[in-house]
């Protein structure tokens, strides 16, 4: 609707000449101070700031202190001030962060406050203030922004800018000359046509039934339906399928370069979006045209292989990694799914890495299927992280290894085994353990002198369980040799369990001697816990001999070697 | 329907100073108080006035209209043909509150009411007393059941309301409506042509713009459309491709708040329809002017312009969002409801209802203007029976059915001759929704064929003393016969 209204800013008047307020200017100018400020905090702080809550509320505050005087608040608008009443009562020269900057730019001349605004529809006038503030020239401006929302208790006026060439229709000079129609003919046309009316079977509109025309409940609750269909509808899906047909079945090279491009294009909105399934939907079906278009020209094949690999980009990929783990709202387990079985099988190092890095349970959990996925149909890329340096990736690819029992990993399981950093050996031997094939075990015998206590300790253990023999004499040197006395009971264990499982009954006879000893100083020079565990070895042998060197034992003076003997004798150490 | 190089002469205009968001409040508070006297009505059928069910309704009417006239100083109720009037601005009707706003609409044309002013602060029982006369009116005239509803109120003692039967807008508002309807058709135009002319030098247009239009287009359909839908007369030969694309989103935005959408459904729909053939600014001019017949490559090409609008309205600039329902639309409108039509598609899909209703704009305005290959544009009324008739054509019948309904039997700017042999032009629906085929008309040449200029708004409801009506259509007439400019009558 259009109003008068002056299109310059009225001219300060003499302060005698200016009406009467109705309440005190300083009210005003405290209100818009506290627009000004909430404008800022709302930029700056969430709705659960404390200071954001304060702004808003020394705003509400502000409002509540004039609405009993005034009802509202009319506010004329230039390009460094908002007047009130002929008063200035914003004054921002600078038009950088000028609030009255920000409405003048975009055309609106005057806004009212209307009591109740200070209602739900004050954060929406904050947020769409903000909003504006962020948006290029070319974007949505103020007045777009502020139609979409319909505020019962703001309104304005405003020029538009944009529509200033437009030309008014009038109507032609020829149409207000004096003329006659000649009606003869048509008086004649409506006697005949009267005639023909007559007739059986003519049927004159006006007696077509008016209810044809007004729709009935059921028409209604059709069209409720539609609307309802349409509001729910998946509208990037819809219109990726449009593309996808027009892709298609237009097949001239031109229309097929210019959708790839909006097919680039698009899926960084997608991904912008969080709109993964879209995502997912776009490459699968990228894939399934390249297979069914045999016509499809190389550029086009090649651009549309290039969707995928772009999102699993060394940049890309973390980047949407981090979006998910940021995001507030998981996407469906299904649309992750979808989402990751489009990656290239090149990504499984970045996604390795996000399996610890994730924060998020469900994104984890994803990562973790897709993982799985990736490294058993890759297993080139796979054996290839098991040494990559970034720690974590290589213990992720070594798990991933042994899960899978990769017999060609082992080779380079056995290098980082050799070479590696402390974490990347343990994860080689426990990842060798779980191959178990004979290559692994050569490995892990190699193992048995690493300068780690852990890896060692894995490494026999896995010897001994998998009962690989050509590692016993190795064994045999370091149960019956000087350095099991400086282990820890848990390494000096391992090693007589296996040593227990690779001899059998070819140990006894040493056991028996760690155990029982020729003579008292003998025994003595042996400590207690390298007796313990043999007599643990001889219980796990469990032969009519070895039970016999334990019994012989059985009243030793060391409580440890007694109870050790008595866990043996009933079976214990099995 | 016009002279074939009909245009009419534009003057340049300042820009205007324009006002928003002075209706929201009368809106908001507008619709509740309709959705408590639509509770009201209902309770106070089914209990006694002493109820505490009632009493409760009656107490938020009471206190929604007392606030209201606090506020805005005055509270006016008017129901004129479909629409319900607060003060001066037209309420919306929406899917959600179609039933309150039938029911209110028919029990105030029982009673022959058009018109209630609240006066001053009402309490529960000057609303019990008047809702309650409102559902048992007296026989009559609506003149006369108004007057004897007014007489009762006063014998109960009731003295807030002034009650009045059913009237026009005045004079001035709807000049106001006209000039801000021409204003809006202008702009739209010109936003049109500017977007297509770029999209033809190979720029890409600004969105901004198109959607200022179309809210300036929602704004006047939702609060008047009879001025902006006399506009789509103005189908202008040399501007067709841009008049075109406005007609069909006056035609769709219409059909569309006929249909019950909300404000930004509208205004989404409205985008859709503006764009609807952009991708025809892809299509070669010498083919789009041609005369006569197309050869199967031309024909081909025209029949690309749906999917190369979708590819366009990728190139728009300033989008903040991509508009993904106008690109559906773009696709869609020469589709038929069982998805045979242009262009074909492979993956399997449902036809969006914003495309059902811009098909049936589309075709009903293409087909009663007139074009470099059709010189002989079908009458409206025509149109609408073969899309009524003709399943061939693949319009959803209840869309078509709501479009009948907003244009009527004879649509704006048909002409007609009536019983007295005046020649008239349709003007408006009329208000009577079940007048179908008694619009408000424009007598532009009296009974010996004198031509009148700007003419006379007349009735066809308007009865004589004998009871008979008036003036009665007998016949449409074809404009360009007796050389009249329909669009002359209608800036």
């Amino acid at each position: 609707m259009s109003v008068s209204l002056p299109t310059s800013t009225p001219i300060a008047a003499e302060a005698s000449e200016l009406p009467d307020a109705p309440v005190s200017p300083q009210l005003i100018e405290e209100l818009l101070r506290h627009f000004a400020r909430a404008i800022k905090t709302h930029q700056l702080y969430l709705p659960n700031n404390p200071i954001y809550q304060r702004a808003i509320e020394n705003l509400r505050g502000a409002f509540a202190a004039i609405w009993p005087s005034i009802g509202e608040v009319v506010l004329q608008i230039s390009e460094s001030e908002f007047r009130w009443l002929g008063r200035s009562v914003l004054h921002e020269p600078s038009r950088a962060d000028s609030l009255p900057w920000v409405f003048y730019k975009d055309g609106i001349r005057e806004l009212t406050f209307m009591q109740g605004v200070e209602g739900e529809e004050l954060v929406v006038l904050l947020d769409i203030l903000q909003r504006v503030r962020k948006t290029s020239p070319e974007e949505d401006d103020l007045l777009t922004l502020l139609w979409e929302q319909e505020f019962a208790y703001l309104r304005y006026r405003f020029i538009d800018i944009s529509m200033d060439t437009a030309a008014i229709p009038q109507a032609s000079e020829a149409a207000a000359e004096s003329r006659t129609i000649p009606l003869v003919e048509v008086r004649h046309e409506v006697e005949e046509e009267q005639q023909e009316a007559d007739r059986p079977g003519f049927v004159r509109l006006e007696e077509m039934d008016g209810t044809l025309y007004f729709l009935d409940e059921q028409e209604i609750e059709y069209l409720r339906a539609e609307v309802h269909k349409e509001q729910s509808a998946d509208l990037r899906r819809n219109v990726l399928a449009i593309l996808l047909d027009i892709f298609e079945v237009q097949g001239t090279a031109a229309v097929r370069t210019e959708v790839v491009g909006i097919f680039e294009h698009l899926l960084l909105h997608l991904l912008a979006a969080a709109d993964y399934a879209a995502v997912a939907y776009l490459l699968r079906e990228a894939v399934a045209i390249r297979e069914r278009l045999p016509d499809l020209s190389p550029e086009a094949r090649e651009r549309l292989a290039r969707l995928p690999e772009g999102l699993s980009g060394p940049t890309v990929l973390p980047q949407l990694l981090q979006a998910l783990d940021d995001a507030q709202t998981i996407p469906p387990q299904e649309d992750l799914d979808a989402l990751f079985q489009q990656l290239l099988p090149s990504t499984l190092g970045t996604v390795l890495g996000w399996l610890k890095q994730a924060q998020n349970r469900e994104l984890r959990t994803a990562l973790e299927r897709t993982a799985a996925r990736m490294a058993s149909v890759n297993t080139a890329e796979l054996i290839r992280l098991i040494a990559a340096e970034d720690v974590t990736v290589a213990l992720e690819a070594m798990r991933r290894a042994a899960e899978l029992k990769t017999a060609a990993a082992v080779a380079p399981l056995a290098k980082v085994l050799a070479s590696g950093p402390l974490e990347a050996r343990q994860g080689a031997a426990q990842a060798l353990t779980e191959i178990a094939s004979p290559g692994a075990m050569r490995a892990l015998e190699a193992a048995l002198d690493d300068a780690d206590r852990d890896v060692r300790v894995t490494a026999v253990r896995a010897l001994g369980a998998r009962g690989h023999r050509a590692a016993l004499p190795k064994v045999e040197a370091v149960v019956t040799g000087k350095a099991v006395r400086d282990a820890d009971l848990t390494e000096k264990m391992a090693y007589f369990e296996a040593y227990a499982l690779l001899a059998g009954s070819t140990g006894i006879e040493q056991l028996d001697g760690l155990l029982n000893g020729r003579s008292m100083l003998l025994r003595r020079r042996i400590d207690p816990e390298t007796r313990a565990c043999a007599a643990m070895a001889l219980g796990r042998i469990g032969s009519e001999a070895a039970l016999a060197a334990l019994r012989r034992a059985s009243d030793d003076k060391d409580v440890r070697v007694r109870s050790a003997i008595n866990r043996a004798l009933r079976g214990g150490a099995a | 329907m016009t002279a074939p190089t009909m245009r009419a002469p534009t003057t340049p205009h300042p820009p205007a100073i324009e006002e928003r968001g002075s209706d929201g409040y009368v809106r908001k508070v507008g619709r509740e108080l309709l959705l408590a006297i639509y509770g009201a009505l209902r309770t106070v059928k089914l209990y006694p006035p002493d109820n505490p069910v009632v009493q409760k309704t009656l107490d938020e009417i009471a206190r929604i209209a007392t606030d209201f006239l606090r506020r805005e100083r005055e509270l006016e109720v008017r129901v004129s043909g479909e629409f319900i009037f607060i003060n001066a601005t037209r309420l919306r009707l929406d899917l959600d509150n179609y039933a309150s706003f039938s029911r209110i609409i028919s029990v105030f044309r029982e009673a022959g009411v058009g018109l209630c002013r609240v006066l001053e602060s009402s309490a529960a029982r000057d609303w019990i007393v008047f809702l309650s006369l409102l559902q048992s009116p007296p026989s009559g005239e609506p003149d006369d059941r108004a007057r004897a509803l007014a007489e009762k109120l006063a014998a109960a003692g009731i003295t807030v309301f002034e009650i009045g039967p059913p009237s026009q807008v005045d004079d001035e508002d709807q000049e106001k409506a006209r000039e801000a309807a021409k204003r809006t058709y202008a702009q739209s135009v010109t936003v049109t042509r500017e977007v297509i002319a770029s999209v033809r030098m190979g720029k890409s247009p600004n969105i901004k713009k198109i959607k200022r239009v179309v809210q300036g287009i929602v704004d006047q359909i939702l609060n008047e459309d009879t001025s902006l839908l006399g506009l789509t007369t103005l189908r202008d030969y040399d501007e067709y491709t841009f008049t075109h694309s406005v007609n069909v989103c006056i035609f769709s935005v219409a059909l569309g708040r006929k249909l019950g959408l909300t404000r930004l459904q509208l205004y989404d729909l409205g985008v859709g329809a503006l764009m609807h053939d952009i991708g025809k600014a892809r299509v070669p001019l010498d083919i789009i002017n041609k005369a006569g017949g197309l050869t199967d490559d031309e024909w081909r090409t025209v029949c690309a312009h749906p999917w190369m609008g979708v590819l366009q309205l990728f190139q728009m600039r300033g989008q903040n969002e991509i508009p993904y329902r106008a690109m559906i639309v773009a696709f869609e409108h020469h589709k038929k409801t069982d998805l045979t039509g242009y262009p074909k598609h492979v993956r399997p899909r449902e036809m969006s209802i914003y495309s059902k209703i811009v098909a049936v704009a589309d075709s009903f305005d293409a087909a009663t203007s007139r074009r470099s290959y059709q010189t002989t544009p079908l009458t409206p009324a025509d149109v609408l029976q073969e899309m009524r008739v003709n399943p061939r054509r693949g319009m959803d019948q209840v869309v078509v059915k709501a479009f009948m309904s907003l244009v009527g039997h004879y649509p704006v700017g048909t002409l007609v001759v009536l019983d007295t042999f005046e020649l008239a032009l349709v003007h408006a629906p009329s208000p009577e929704p079940a007048a179908i085929s008694r619009p408000m008309v424009r007598i532009i040449s009296d009974d010996r064929g004198n031509v009148l200029f700007p003419g006379v708004l007349a009735d066809l409801t308007e009865r004589d003393p004998s009871g008979g009506f008036r003036r009665t259509i007998i016949k449409v007439a074809d404009p360009d016969r007796y050389g009249i400019r329909v669009g002359d009558y209608f800036v």
